[in-house]
């Protein structure tokens, strides 16, 4: 082989071409990478969002229901339903009373005599 | 010059470095010089302030019922020009929203971008339509949040508590004073949209929360409330008065425990209500308070000691003439103490102790009771009624004031009055709100009970009590207001009502009975108020029409409150009552 064509060589620089080659696939890796993390990014965000929606519908949906129990257990039902006949209430009488501090007798029964008492008692 | 090779690849570069030039120019122009303007308009197109909304705070009585809350609703609305096929989405969402198909089409005809489709749409039903929606995949109906205010209770206690106006303010009662604690303060993010309108959580922005309303506890006891109502109910509807009214404090503390007036309205419908059944008359109706003043007169002369508590007073045998004019009695008496005088109601025994005290004292002792001046409770509206200083009395006023004429006071300053002699001598300041709280429950702000002025002394305020008693006792006006079982103390007041077009108006007459009990060490002070019931004027007194109905909630009340008797029951003859055949023929009644 002649001086000349020996020149003609393009000799393969392995170790440029890896180097090279590992910027690119570095290169490439961290595009995926980034590209990777910022579509996990916006999949929790939107997993957020979901969560965030599921937490104020069911606070709506507790403060509806809510709102339901204190209508049903307002006064004004509770004695509409009483009128009904659909509850009834029953007085409570003096001997499941349990007084810390016994008040004077007021008659010489010795018998509490509140109004109610006055009332229920036959 | 030679158009030479190099001079034509000069001018062809020169002209390629322009162009560059001019669109750098341009580029640093965009991005440097208007950067500012460029960025705010991007945001403005993707970026926007969402209100994250406060939640109004609650109402609650003195032990934890709850008397206004939110109930969450949704306002839906359509954006016109996200709407691909308007028949199915009307054939989808018009059942849902309780319309028909062709209101829905017309409500959505206009293709506008933002159009009101239904306000207050419940909750669970926007979650139904919402997932409708999105399994048909359509787009173009959103739903806004939002809140209604509910009163669970209706009527009872609408004037107390009010009702808010569309924007969600108070308009009137505690809603109205208490808004600024109720109200809490909105908050706001800042989001990005993407091009669908769904927000890109990724990139959401500076955040501040809501601060939500606080909670207002009142003094209100719902179960004395509850009591009130129904007596006054029944009061106004046997008797058709054209307002009644009533309140229930504690006369030590000055708390309101209960307050009710007839006509009265539904606060979570306020637009079917008539102004003159909104107007809570406890506070913002003035009326010449008639004999339940007298306590002024006896208080200030005992007091001053004008008169002793054994002075003889001559009453003229019931008519007296001063000023040129006849002050009467409805019986002749004769001589008669402090005691008999306020027990009998003699209108000249009074008339004559203010003379005797003269007129710049009595009118000290008057300003002392509270009236003429707001008593400052959370309630809005409140007047001060209207307490003339002497220099503007005629020669009359000074023997008609004290039987509660030509004076004017509000229902909520006659009860705090008879609560200055059931305390023992303190004008408390009425409160209906105990304290404010915050909504995890702690106590922001307690208010305790005020403490106006000492108007008497506590002997003074004693005898004055006993004297009271003694109108409920045998022998005098109200005998109808005993409760079984209980001293009860108090005074009758029936007053002529004023003619709107000057003096009186025949034959109407506003009656009243405020009293307390028990008398030794009382629990609760009760105003009944009846204007111009509709039953034969020579029925319509306090002692017969208001006393009796203060007598049932007086009774119910003590039960209620687990009051112990001191007395033995007795009822009340009618024969007791007095001779007088109308008297006898109103208890039959």
């Amino acid at each position: 082989m002649n001086a000349n064509r020996r020149k003609q060589i393009n000799p393969v620089h392995l170790n440029s071409l890896c180097r090279w080659l590992l910027v690119a696939v570095l290169l490439g890796a961290g595009g995926l990478f980034f590209v990777y993390m910022k579509n996990q990014q916006f999949a929790l965000a939107e997993e957020i969002r979901q969560v965030e929606r599921k937490i104020a519908g069911v606070r709506a949906q507790n403060e509806t229901l809510l709102a339901r129990v204190t209508e049903f257990s307002s006064r004004r039902v509770l004695q509409q339903r009483i009128a009904e006949g659909f509850i009834a209430m029953k007085p409570i009488q003096d001997n499941v009373i349990a007084r810390l501090t016994p008040p004077a007798d007021a008659s010489p029964d010795g018998l509490l005599r509140t109004a109610l008492v006055e009332r229920v008692r036959p | 010059m030679r158009w030479t090779a190099r001079t034509r690849t000069g001018i062809a570069c020169g002209f390629v470095a322009l162009i560059f030039t001019i669109y750098s120019a341009r580029l640093v122009e965009l991005q440097v010089a208007k950067h500012g303007e460029y960025s705010r308009l991007a945001a403005e197109k993707h970026t926007m302030r969402q209100v994250i909304h406060a939640r109004r705070g609650l109402i609650f009585d003195r032990n934890g019922e709850l008397l206004a809350s939110n109930l969450p609703v949704r306002t839906v609305v359509a954006d016109g020009s996200h709407i691909k096929d308007p028949d199915a989405m009307a054939r989808l969402a018009a059942p849902l929203l309780d319309m028909t198909e062709a209101e829905f089409l017309e409500k959505i005809s206009s293709g506008r971008k933002y159009i009101v489709i239904r306000r207050e749409f419940a909750e669970d039903k926007a979650v139904t339509l919402q997932n409708a929606l999105q399994d048909a995949n359509m787009r173009g109906l959103y739903f806004e949040k939002d809140a209604v205010r509910i009163y669970p209770n209706g009527q009872m206690l609408g004037h107390v508590l009010g009702f808010l106006d569309h924007e969600g303010s108070g308009v009137q009662g505690v809603e109205l004073t208490m808004e600024k604690y109720l109200r809490g303060h909105d908050g706001y993010r800042f989001i990005e949209r993407d091009r669908t309108g769904r927000e890109i959580m990724l990139y959401r922005g500076q955040e501040e929360p809501a601060e939500h309303g606080l909670n207002v506890r009142l003094t209100i006891d719902m179960g004395l409330q509850s009591i009130v109502e129904e007596e006054l109910d029944s009061a106004f509807n046997d008797l058709k008065p054209e307002m009644a009214v009533a309140i229930l404090a504690n006369p030590k503390t000055g708390e309101i425990l209960a307050m009710a007036n007839r006509p009265c309205f539904d606060p979570n419908h306020p637009g079917d209500a008539k102004p003159v059944q909104m107007k809570n008359r406890a506070v913002i109706d003035m009326v010449e308070p008639g004999s339940t003043f007298k306590i002024v007169v006896a208080s200030a002369a005992l007091n001053e000691g004008t008169v002793k508590e054994s002075t003889p007073i001559f009453c003229e045998n019931g008519s007296f003439s001063y000023g040129g004019k006849i002050l009467r009695d409805h019986h002749g008496y004769g001589m008669m103490n402090v005691h008999d005088i306020l027990v009998k109601s003699s209108n000249i025994g009074s008339a004559k102790m203010a003379l005797m005290m003269g007129d710049a004292k009595f009118y000290e002792y008057v300003r002392r009771f509270g009236f003429g001046e707001r008593t400052g409770i959370e309630l809005p509206g409140e007047i001060p009624g209207i307490v003339h200083p002497p220099h503007r009395w005629d020669k009359l006023t000074i023997t008609r004031m004290p039987m509660g004429q030509s004076v004017t006071a509000t229902p909520i300053q006659i009860t705090m009055g008879m609560s200055v002699i059931a305390n023992g001598g303190s004008l408390m300041a009425p409160q209906i709100v105990r304290s404010i709280e915050d909504p995890d429950g702690r106590v922001v702000f307690d208010k305790p009970p005020k403490v106006v002025r000492e108007v008497i002394p506590r002997k003074t305020a004693r005898f004055v009590s006993h004297a009271l008693a003694g109108v409920v006792g045998q022998g005098g006006t109200a005998q109808l207001a005993r409760v079984a079982g209980f001293t009860v103390a108090g005074k009758t007041g029936t007053a002529q009502k004023a003619s709107p077009t000057g003096g009186y108006a025949p034959g109407k007459y506003v009656v009243s009975f405020v009293g307390y009990l028990p008398e030794e060490d009382p629990q609760f002070v009760c105003l009944v108020m009846v204007d111009d019931a509709k039953i034969s004027s020579g029925l319509n007194y306090g002692g017969l029409v208001a006393a009796p109905v203060f007598s049932r909630i007086g009774e119910r009340v003590a039960r209620h409150m687990d009051l112990v008797p001191a007395l033995r029951a007795e009822s009340v003859s009618p024969l007791a009552l007095g001779n007088s055949a109308v008297e006898k023929d109103a208890i039959e009644r």
